[in-house]
């Protein structure tokens, strides 16, 4: 026997309308967005960190400024993105002049020069390197050396800032 | 006889709750647009200034350069694996050890924090003697690494006390050392 449908539970039901409860998730998207906008940066990334390769840590302030791009990745010697030399090579060279990294550099610090007379824009001579952490000193100086010995005395080395 | 209670008088009135679409559609782009332009990862750069070339490779200029009358210190940091080792022109500062380093290693890792200490109990001396009391020269062992020479720097260039931070010697630069 089928029962009858209460009469007193028919008058409770509501409308039929499920709403969905949004109001924990704007919430969580309003802490999101404060987050964000609190990280974001108005002047994007001026320098892209190398893939192969673990920049060290440090607790300096200074922001990244654009230069010259020198990167010591562990297998090759990069000057903007284009293989100069192969890290494994530096360790054979005698003195602490790169000779192929020192040719790239006078060649780009030879445009920079053009286009100074040309344009006005002045040349810097800021390099900035990346250099893996674990880049032994006897080969981080031969590229700083060279760096300076080619008209980039201006270096900045690439670091993680240390959070907090 | 009574009469019924009135059903208008006791409906009670449900709270609409406020339209949030329009807000969630703002959300759903700017969420996506903040976190395409997030860094998660905060990028520095350490400032090594060098006079622009001075002495040709050989350094033949060098005896030309003026000869400078004020007291230099000359402070040097060499870095061993052994621990640190400070130095001035004049002095080889010692450590507890008798010809071990000024600041040896603890538990086989470098002791940053001391060498801040020292550095600057030496600041403190040197900042009415010296005309370069704001530099400090680096030296390392071929095998140390950058990690470390950078954090030699950052002891090197200020000490984290509670509630503020000692400039010690902000001017680094690296010298290729004794190789």
């Amino acid at each position: 026997m089928a029962f009858i449908p209460s009469r007193r539970k028919q008058h409770k039901t509501g409308s039929g309308i499920v709403r969905m409860q949004l109001t924990s998730m704007m919430d969580m998207f309003t802490i999101l967005l404060v987050f964000l906008l609190k990280t974001y940066s108005t002047h994007g990334q001026l320098i892209n960190p190398s893939q192969d390769l673990t920049l060290p840590v440090s607790d300096v302030q200074n922001p990244p400024e654009v230069g010259l791009d020198v990167t010591v990745s562990n297998d090759w010697i990069l000057v903007n993105g284009k293989p100069v030399e192969k890290t494994s090579n530096l360790a054979m060279i005698n003195g602490y002049i790169v000779p192929s990294l020192q040719a790239a550099l006078q060649r780009y610090a030879e445009e920079g020069r053009k286009l100074e007379a040309a344009y006005g824009t002045k040349f810097s001579g800021k390099v900035t390197i990346q250099g893996d952490k674990k880049l032994p000193y006897r080969l981080l100086i031969k590229v700083l050396a060279t760096c300076g010995q080619s008209n980039f005395p201006n270096m900045r080395l690439v670091v993680y800032q240390k959070e907090g | 006889m009574a009469y019924r209670p009135s059903k208008r008088a006791r409906r009670s009135f449900e709270i609409e709750p406020p339209n949030i679409a329009p807000m969630m559609n703002l959300m759903v782009v700017l969420i996506p647009l903040l976190l395409t332009s997030a860094e998660f990862v905060r990028l520095g750069v350490i400032e090594l200034n060098l006079p622009p070339a001075a002495t040709g490779p050989d350094g033949t200029m060098l005896n030309q350069m003026p000869i400078e009358s004020q007291k230099k210190l000359d402070l040097t940091v060499t870095v061993t694996d052994r621990g640190f080792f400070i130095s001035s022109s004049m002095a080889v500062l010692s450590g507890s050890a008798e010809g071990g380093p000024t600041i040896p290693l603890v538990n086989g890792a470098y002791d940053y924090r001391a060498l801040s200490l020292k550095l600057y109990e030496i600041k403190q001396r040197a900042v009415s003697q010296f005309s370069d009391a704001n530099h400090i020269i680096l030296m390392a062992e071929p095998n140390v690494d950058y990690q470390t020479i950078v954090s030699t720097m950052d002891a090197s260039r200020a000490l984290r006390l509670p509630g503020r931070i000692e400039s010690l010697f902000p001017d680094v630069s690296l010298s290729a050392g004794v190789f």
